[in-house]
């Protein structure tokens, strides 16, 4: 089979000046923008009241006692088992004890709900917003421009990737359009930020989606949760607990395990 | 160890409080007096960083115990220009401060009637909480000082150290079961943790070193149900039960942690104790207690205790490598300890 010939294309050397540099330096200063925008916005965690810093701490309790129990002596564990059922069922520590058993309030009604998903859509706006102008940007100016050759071969595979804008058939992939190389900026970008910014800036799009779709750890005692059902759940978890101590037969294991 | 002004400083003898305060006004010259959060300087200067203001706040409370007050006035307008005087550590440190200042019993009203000002306004502001507590136990007000940590407590159950605090409170009024449930309460919330301190009085009761010794929770409660067991009008039931959950508990604290000396000296007391005490056979009270184990087991647990304790006076006061550390204080009790042992064992042999 014969050697494929080098493809050459002539570019002319100010593409690099007036196309990749300008993508660059643009993605890079949005990063840093958004990163102060978010800052700025960024509304400060609000503050429980002491009946709803009450509600959730008890939850805890209960929690930290059911996961921990073997450190207490049967007697004493009883007792707070016992205490803490007797309180959880009849609803002690609800914030609210008249709003029991009814169906919990719509979300959207709930203001304090409401900020959490304000400050979730600015957030979303910071994100999209700029993307949206910058492609736009580069759409309009830049479409169909081949900038640059990777100093390295790749397969065909990756022509999708890096010529996204450019339709043609027999380019070598290794040409890559002014698109995508946009692309590659918003992906590439972290490291830089971090360095400018500090690890845990906000600039960094990825990071953000990333938590959005993990799991998320606020959800227990989130909006839309009904404290009464939690406390429910968490005495029964209490009630099927079978006993033991860590400080049983503990004399035995001491004088077994060290030899003087 | 060198001491770190990144690590609390309660636990610090009154030494390394000394060095560490001496510190300070290098250490406020070393570092810049405001810290700038604009973007051009984050890009130049080198950033701020937690450590930075952890380490002012642990000055500040090494200058107060060495009485540098000026340095510790320095730290604070540092964290008030940073946080602002809204903070609510900001303002703990800050009533923290005026409670070293002040010179009499009515400054420190002033002091304490600020502090209800300011839980009048927010009531979930934890740390003036706390140091309010604090306040009222260095002031002798006991009692008040225990109803307004149940209060605080009651609204946030989950507080290790509030818990512990209570637990002494408790113990110095004499109370020994709430005192044993606070600890409990202290080792639910916290299995893992080592040490027993109390970060919120420390700065009132820095004379006291001894007290601030971190001591193993296991250990705490053996002792506290030592003191049960041992306080004149305990009942013959729950002397037993005590006493049981005593040596179960110092064997515990051993079988965390090899040669502790506190552990031991715990187990050698209470098991020499129950040995000596005449006529109360063990009494088998339903399973759900803690019953005291058979005698030949108490006098295993009494002979291991007095040969690891020798072992433990023996090196340390040898200086032998990797027996150091033991707290002076500590290795004097031991020695008083087995010489009373040694001394009554000959009695008995003459």
């Amino acid at each position: 089979m014969a050697q494929v010939p080098v493809q050459t294309i002539h570019r002319d050397p100010q593409l690099f000046y007036w196309i990749l540099f300008p993508i660059t330096i643009v993605m890079i200063l949005t990063g840093v923008l958004r990163h102060y925008a978010s800052v700025l916005m960024a509304s400060a965690p609000k503050k429980l009241d002491q009946k709803t810093m009450r509600e959730q701490r008890a939850l805890l309790h209960g929690i930290n006692v059911r996961s921990n129990y073997h450190v207490l002596s049967k007697s004493s564990f009883t007792a707070r088992r016992d205490a803490l059922i007797t309180a959880y069922e009849s609803g002690d520590y609800l914030k609210d004890p008249d709003a029991r058993g009814q169906p919990p309030p719509n979300p959207m009604s709930d203001p304090s709900a409401m900020e959490g998903m304000m400050g979730m859509m600015k957030n979303q706006m910071a994100m999209i917003i700029p993307n949206t102008l910058i492609m736009s940007w580069i759409n309009a100016f830049f479409s169909g421009y081949v900038i640059m050759k990777l100093p390295f071969p790749l397969t065909i595979k990756f022509k999708s990737m890096l010529q996204a804008g450019v339709a043609t058939k027999d380019m070598d992939p290794r040409w890559m359009s002014s698109i995508s190389w946009y692309f590659l900026c918003i992906f590439g970008l972290q490291p830089i930020f971090n360095f400018l910014l500090g690890s845990e800036n906000a600039a960094n799009q990825m990071a953000q989606q990333m938590t959005q779709m993990g799991p998320q750890a606020g959800q227990m005692f989130g909006p839309g949760v009904d404290p009464n059902k939690q406390f429910l759940a968490e005495a029964e978890n209490l009630a099927v607990i079978e006993h033991h101590s860590v400080l049983d037969g503990v004399e035995q294991r001491l004088l077994e395990g060290i030899k003087v | 160890m060198a001491p770190s002004l990144l690590r609390p400083t309660t636990q610090l003898s009154p030494e390394a409080a000394l060095t560490l305060s001496q510190q300070a006004p290098t250490i406020l010259r070393s570092s810049p007096s405001t810290v700038s959060s604009s973007a051009l300087n984050a890009l130049f200067a080198s950033s701020e960083k937690p450590e930075l203001w952890l380490q002012y706040e642990n000055l500040i409370l090494a200058c107060l115990r060495t009485g540098d007050e000026r340095s510790a006035h320095q730290c604070l307008e540092r964290l008030v220009a940073r946080f602002g005087p809204d903070n609510e550590r900001v303002q703990a440190l800050n009533g923290l401060v005026k409670e070293a200042e002040a010179k009499n019993n009515s400054e420190l009203e002033a002091v304490l009637k600020e502090y209800d000002q300011i839980l009048s306004e927010n009531d979930t502001n934890i740390p003036i909480a706390k140091r309010r507590i604090a306040l009222l136990r260095s002031m002798g007000r006991l009692s008040d000082a225990a109803s307004a940590l149940v209060q605080l407590l009651g609204f946030s159950p989950t507080d290790a150290e509030a818990w512990s605090e209570l637990s002494d409170v408790y113990l110095s009024q004499g109370l020994y079961p709430q005192a044993i449930y606070a600890m409990e309460e202290v080792l639910v919330l916290a299995p893992n943790a080592w040490n027993v301190c109390h970060p919120t009085t420390a700065i009132a009761r820095d004379l006291s070193p001894m007290l601030m010794q971190p001591v193993q929770i296991h250990a705490r409660l053996g002792e506290l149900h030592y003191m049960n067991a041992t306080a004149p009008g305990a009942g013959s039931g729950s002397y037993q039960k005590s006493m049981a959950e005593a040596i179960k508990r110092f064997s515990r604290s051993i079988e965390l942690c090899d040669d502790y000396l506190r552990g031991y000296y715990g187990l050698k007391l209470v098991s020499q104790r129950v040995l000596r005490d005449p006529g109360k056979p063990p009494v088998r009270s339903g399973d759900s207690e803690f019953a005291l184990p058979d005698r030949s087991t108490i006098e295993r647990l009494n002979e291991l205790a007095t040969a690891k304790l020798s072992e433990i006076v023996r090196r340390s006061t040898a200086q032998d490598r990797g027996w150091r550390g033991y707290s002076e204080a500590e290795i004097a009790a031991a020695r008083e300890l087995l010489s009373g042992d040694a001394s009554a064992s000959l009695a008995i042999k003459r």
